[in-house]
């Protein structure tokens, strides 16, 4: 990474950051997942009966190290634990989506690829700029949505029960290695779309016939894995890396700039 | 070593379309080449293989010695490109424009501003740094595209219809700045417009394109041969305001006048002016470009 391809990093992130509607938006569905949802579920189960024979049989079915006392603890260590972090596996996704579809022909539709192609960097290095702006801005709102929910989760559940959950182990797994990974296999894909795109129409529409499949078989996958093990977390994310790192090598290899323009 | 080779250059494109036949030319660095010709004459796309943009599809082409389509990064580093669809960033302004740039040719963020800044007086936009570009007119953008070019100090610049949209004073400035960069500072100017009564007073040679062939090239003196024209000379042998009294003539060169001069005052002829017009460039152009067959065959 030198400092032309830091320098446009900057600059597409900033393109964003500076346009409030835009950053509203990128941010509004992560909160209601992260913030919104879980606050649902948190009074209503500080609201509904604690003797429920159903969410007492539920609760049997979680490893031994996971059932507490306290039903609503049990239920709380429930969502943050085992439902939430497959959220992560998705925000970061949806955040860089927009940002990954316009790279390349959103500059193209403004006129300013053109002048982009004419610095003296090469094409694979200028995709790779690109991809890693839509990826810190998805690694960003991941950690800025995962720090609100983790305080908003702490204090309605210190207030509802007395208590306080602690994030399991896959919590680091999912936030350093698996969402990352993913996001970056996602973000490359989409910038890729985005290079051969002849409109953003066209690159959202790719984005989303690419991405929705791939999301939601993985979200399906990812709920049983976090059960199972942390370590098999960690080798499926081990296995993303490699992945995100081989498209990232290889995603532009035949592209030239006949082929942008 | 040519500041630009072009050898047998050609492109067709995939629909079919020839848009550069065989093209020879070749630059000393410091000339301002005009390059001229109709829309769609191939002079864009020209540009566009000598900095990479595009794949000859015969011929080559180099940039002081280094091939675009091998190594286009390294053409760009030495060049600074003008066209009309190498916009700029409508959400930033002018200097972070210009900053931006200068840090992607490598200059740091300081280095960049400073020549931002010195650019921008240059160009009349002192005023303007701060402004959007998206406030900007259609001249002040020409204007910032031209000092965007220059940022990293190009030994050679590629300006395609820099001046499209300036008013006359501005477009005046700007070829002042060319010629004035081409003669202080050696940078070698490939200059495509439509414009020939600018490019007739900044460029140093002069190629004529037409539907992607090369119809003419060379100085001024050496295109008025190719027409076959020679200098119009006029003579007053009367007081000014007097109608009658006024010689016109088609000479081959200088050398006749005084001999022309000669003749009248033995006749008895008071002499009270002599001008010369030479066909300019305008004159030229349209004289090849209404007859191109016939120029290709004479070259």
């Amino acid at each position: 990474m030198n400092k032309e391809m830091l320098a446009i990093i900057k600059k597409d992130i900033r393109g964003i950051t500076a346009n409030r509607r835009m950053m509203i938006s990128l941010l509004v569905v992560p909160i209601v997942l992260t913030v919104f949802l879980p606050t649902v579920f948190i009074l209503t189960t500080y609201l509904m009966p604690t003797e429920v024979a159903e969410l007492q049989k539920l609760l049997t079915f979680l490893p031994e190290n996971q059932q507490a006392q306290n039903i609503n603890d049990a239920l709380a260590g429930l969502l943050l634990n085992y439902f939430l972090p497959l959220f992560f596996l998705i925000i970061p996704v949806m955040a860089s989506s927009v940002m990954a579809a316009s790279s390349f022909v959103g500059e193209k539709e403004k006129h300013t690829l053109e002048t982009l192609l004419y610095a003296p960097l090469s094409l694979r290095q200028i995709f790779r700029a690109k991809v890693f702006a839509a990826f810190l801005l998805s690694m960003f709102v991941s950690f800025l949505s995962f720090s609100i929910m983790l305080i908003v989760l702490e204090t309605e559940v210190t207030l509802t029960s007395g208590s306080f959950i602690l994030p399991g182990i896959q919590w680091l797994f999912i936030m350093l290695l698996v969402s990352p990974a993913i996001s970056l296999i996602a973000v490359t894909l989409i910038v890729r779309t985005s290079a051969r795109a002849q409109s953003m129409e066209d690159a959202q529409q790719g984005a989303v016939f690419l991405l929705l499949p791939i999301l939601m078989l993985l979200a399906g996958q990812f709920t049983g894995v976090m059960l199972i093990s942390p370590l098999a977390l960690l080798g499926i994310g081990a296995v993303c890396c490699c992945i995100a790192a081989v498209l990232l090598r290889q995603c532009m290899g035949r592209f030239t700039y006949e082929m942008l323009l | 070593m040519n500041a630009v080779t072009l050898n047998n250059l050609s492109k067709i494109y995939p629909d079919g379309k020839k848009a550069v036949d065989s093209v020879t030319i070749s630059l000393e660095p410091g000339e301002v080449f005009g390059f001229l010709g109709p829309n769609g004459a191939g002079k864009t796309t020209t540009v566009k293989l000598l900095n990479g943009m595009l794949s000859p599809t015969d011929g080559s082409c180099s940039v002081f010695g280094i091939e675009p389509c091998k190594s286009p990064e390294k053409t760009h580093a030495i060049s600074g490109v003008v066209t009309e669809h190498a916009q700029m960033y409508d959400t930033l302004t002018g200097l972070e424009n210009l900053i931006f740039y200068g840090t992607i040719f490598g200059l740091s963020p300081a280095e960049s501003k400073k020549r931002a800044e010195s650019l921008l007086a240059q160009l009349e936009l002192s005023e303007a740094r701060d402004k959007k570009l998206g406030a900007y007119s259609t001249g002040m953008r020409q204007r910032l595209s031209l000092a965007r070019a220059l940022i990293h100090n190009p030994r050679l610049l590629f300006l395609d219809e820099p001046t499209s949209g300036l008013d006359p004073e501005s477009a005046q400035n700007v070829h002042l700045l060319i010629r004035g960069l081409a003669q202080e500072k050696g940078i070698t100017v490939f200059l495509c417009t439509h414009q020939l009564r600018y490019a007739q007073e900044i460029c140093t040679r002069y190629g004529l394109m037409s539907e992607g062939r090369l119809i003419a090239s060379g100085t001024l003196e050496e295109l008025r041969g190719r027409i076959g024209a020679g200098m119009r000379v006029r003579i007053r042998t009367c007081p000014a305001g007097t109608a009658s009294g006024i010689l016109e003539e088609n000479i081959a060169s200088e050398e006749e006048i005084p001999q022309l001069v000669r003749r009248l005052t033995e006749n008895g002829k008071s002499i009270y002016e002599v001008s010369t017009q030479a066909p300019s460039l305008e004159d030229i152009y349209f004289a090849l470009t209404a007859a191109p067959e016939t120029s290709q065959k004479n070259s």
